[in-house]
């Protein structure tokens, strides 16, 4: 607790400014959260049960009868659903429990409804759009069935698993299971009908050097009319593979969810197993992780930037950036001996000490890097025939950010500040705050802006914490005594990835992971790309898809 | 009005670019004579992501950028199967993959060849032992050459690929 207040108190704290110019505190105060919960109190109309979680998040259980009651009410004010999913024999309680995990605008707390459920239950898809995928997810994992759901299609089995296979109840063993060869049926994409409505049918190969997915377009003459993603090509049984495993045997898995959030993901499971197991990082290694997360944001900013040109088909532009983005790759090498920075976040800190002399060369390279990439922007603006392609192309209608929970660039695009660094701050952005650009245009252009801007806010955010950076131990000192006696418990944790909220939720029992449920940016956020194309032509595809950067491997898990 | 013959004079726009790397021009030079001499100047990759994790696409395509550039040793990606000497496979084989990677492997015309590239896609990585992968790309496919890494780097690919085609021409 004490180095904490050393580095508070060397630097301003940081607070969300709100329109009305109340400025909410980064730690929440007693008051406001009372607000919060008076305000479930108030909509359900009874006592609540309300547990403050390890991260402080708050737990509320709510009877069958008060859920479906207070369902409604939760979506007309406003409350974001942030993940829906399951858990088996929770603590004491034999079956399945359901957790809604939601926030609401100007809140940094989040809060979980806990709903306890049999095999059969009811759908809220129809009141929180993103619980849709959720509950399919649910049924293929346990075998709930959601009655009144309004899709019921599985969604990561697909046909070659049999059914009745429920991968994520406790009875089932992992290993080899006996695949389906040659299934019969297909998987029913929803068929548009009409005078001169024709399908094309894309992937799960795509013609470039990307990851696997299916795209069914309906179009019309040359407009998407309909599109349809059917995603989980990729999924590789990561949430069971978790199961029993120790939280440093886990870390190992928790970097391969999705390769350039290897940083992003390795701090949230982390932070959720620090919280649990009451480790307290030292400042030292709060700085470094902020140093490393905002390099792979850097990073896979200008993959991106440089792969929205590409798409229109204007290679000599993207070459600068693909020159710098190597250039950081070669950084991460040199700072971690890992250009994807794997094995450099450990639990309780980092892994390996970055001396100064280390960070001093990368502020240098970085003092080199910004004129260059401005350099870089300022061509790209200077042609006309880009900009006519990227403006006005994909635009995501803002009244769908919230009811999707859309997150990252996408949303800031779409003049949604929302991050989670600001909005709910861990770490190092509990005292040190990054700026934050948004745009309001929400089309390819205005995604392309706010990259760019986030690439320069975040080497200047790098350049802040070298500046600053205490000396120090990198890793908590009992970290090894506590993971070794590490308290049953679970523990919410999210980190602002560089494609936005990636949302992680811990929990330990008997020394070892019996749930480990992960929800990254893209899970929410591919489902803004049926939306974006619309009206669009089938050619801008590509680049809309890239403009909104989704993982495959993220995804699918 | 903009006199339309200054375009025509003017300087060419050409990027500043300084870097050199002896290693890889090395390798890059002995690949180019071997791909001169087995696959007629030009080796044609096709990529298939069989359920990675993305970074080894990443490393793949980096292969294209200013600091590697093969396409200057002859290599180069292409879009389908049809046209592909080589196929690259990343990943441990997902049951959802299954499908999709031997019509992709069928699709090419023979001689083909096929390369494991990461530890996940050389025999399961960390995923071995799950029920979603079947561990490994060798396990559906005849694969002739194996580069491990979590993930390669472009060199250790570029590598790769060497060892394939001296294996080829042998």
């Amino acid at each position: 607790m004490n180095s904490n207040k050393k580095i508070a108190g060397s630097l301003s704290p940081v607070g969300l400014r709100l329109k009305d110019n109340r400025q909410i505190q980064f730690n929440p105060a007693v008051l406001e959260t009372r607000y919060a919960t008076d305000l479930i109190i108030d909509i359900s109309g009874t006592e609540l049960q309300i547990r403050r979680g390890k991260n402080n998040e708050f737990y509320i259980p709510l009877a069958e009868e008060e859920f479906l009651k207070t369902m409604p009410s939760f979506s007309e004010k406003g409350f974001v659903l942030l993940i829906l999913f399951c858990v088996q024999d929770f603590e004491e309680n034999p079956g399945f429990t359901l957790f809604y995990i939601f926030r609401m605008n100007g809140f940094t707390d989040v809060f979980a409804f806990m709903r306890h459920v049999g095999t059969e239950t009811t759908s809220v898809a129809a009141l929180f759009p993103s619980a849709c995928w959720y509950e399919r997810e649910i049924r293929d994992g346990f075998g709930i069935e959601f009655t009144d759901a309004f899709d019921k299609r599985r969604l990561f089995l697909h046909e070659a698993y049999p059914g009745g296979l429920h991968p994520l109840l406790k009875s089932f063993k992992n290993g080899k299971i006996q695949a389906i060869q040659n299934p019969e049926e297909a998987y029913p994409f929803k068929q548009v009908e009409g005078e001169g409505v024709y399908q094309i049918p894309v992937g799960p190969v795509h013609a470039g050097i990307i990851e696997p997915g299916h795209f069914r377009f309906s179009v019309i003459g040359e407009s998407i009319f309909n599109l349809e993603i059917r995603l989980f090509y990729k999924h590789r049984g990561i949430e069971k593979l978790a199961e029993r495993k120790t939280p440093s045997a886990c870390l190992l898995i928790a970097e391969a969810i999705s390769g350039d959030e290897t940083v992003a993901n390795a701090v949230a499971f982390c932070t959720a197993v620090e919280k649990i197991a009451g480790i307290e990082v030292p400042p030292r290694a709060s700085y470094l992780r902020g140093i490393l997360l905002e390099l792979e944001r850097i990073y896979s900013h200008m993959g991106d930037l440089s792969g929205m040109i590409t798409d229109i088909g204007f290679p000599r532009m993207t070459t600068p950036f693909l020159i710098l983005r190597e250039n950081i790759f070669r950084q991460n090498e040199y700072l971690t001996g890992s250009r994807f920075m794997r094995g450099a976040i450990d639990l309780g800190g980092v892994k390996k000490e970055i001396s100064g002399e280390v960070l001093s060369k990368l502020s240098l390279y970085l003092k080199k890097f910004v004129p260059q990439f401005e350099s870089a922007i300022a061509a790209v603006h200077t042609s006309s025939s880009l900009i006519d392609r990227f403006s006005t192309t994909g635009v995501l209608k803002k009244k769908l950010i919230a009811p999707l929970n859309l997150t990252g660039p996408i949303a800031r695009a779409a003049g949604v500040p929302y991050d989670v660094r600001l909005c709910h701050p861990y770490g190092i952005y509990k005292y040190v705050s990054p700026k934050i650009d948004a745009k309001t245009a929400a089309d390819v252009l205005s995604r392309f802006e706010v990259k760019a801007a986030e690439v320069l806010n975040s080497a200047s955010f790098i350049q802040k914490l070298i500046s600053s950076i205490p000396d120090g131990a990198i890793i908590a000192e009992t970290t090894g005594f506590a993971i070794s006696n590490i308290p049953d418990g679970y523990a919410l944790s999210m980190v602002e990835a560089a494609r936005g909220q990636n949302l992680h939720w811990i929990y330990i029992r008997s020394g070892v992971i019996d749930r480990y449920k992960v929800r990254t940016a893209s899970f929410c956020n591919w489902q803004a790309i049926e939306h974006a194309v619309l009206g669009n032509i089938v050619p801008d595809f590509p680049l809309i898809n890239k403009s909104l950067n989704l993982s495959y491997a993220g995804t699918d898990l | 009005m903009v006199n339309p013959l200054t375009y025509v004079f003017r300087s060419k726009v050409v990027e500043k670019f300084e870097f050199s790397d002896a290693e890889l021009e090395a390798l890059g030079s002995e690949l180019k004579m071997e791909v001169n001499k087995v696959f007629g100047h030009s080796l044609a990759i096709r990529e298939l992501d069989s359920g990675s994790d993305n970074s080894t696409e990443i490393e793949i395509s980096n292969l294209g950028t200013p600091h590697y550039d093969v396409e200057r040793f002859g290599i180069s990606f292409v879009a389908s199967p049809r046209h592909a000497d080589v196929l690259l496979v990343t990943g441990a084989v997902t049951l959802n993959m299954v499908e999709a990677v031997l019509k992709t492997y069928e699709a090419m015309p023979f001689p083909k060849f096929v390369v494991a590239v990461g530890d996940d896609a050389c025999d399961g990585g960390i995923y071995k032992g799950s029920y979603a992968v079947l561990g490994g790309v060798d396990k559906i496919l005849p694969v002739d050459i194996k580069i491990p890494g979590n993930p390669p780097s472009p060199k250790e690919i570029l590598r790769g690929i060497f060892a394939l085609v001296k294996k080829a021409s042998g």
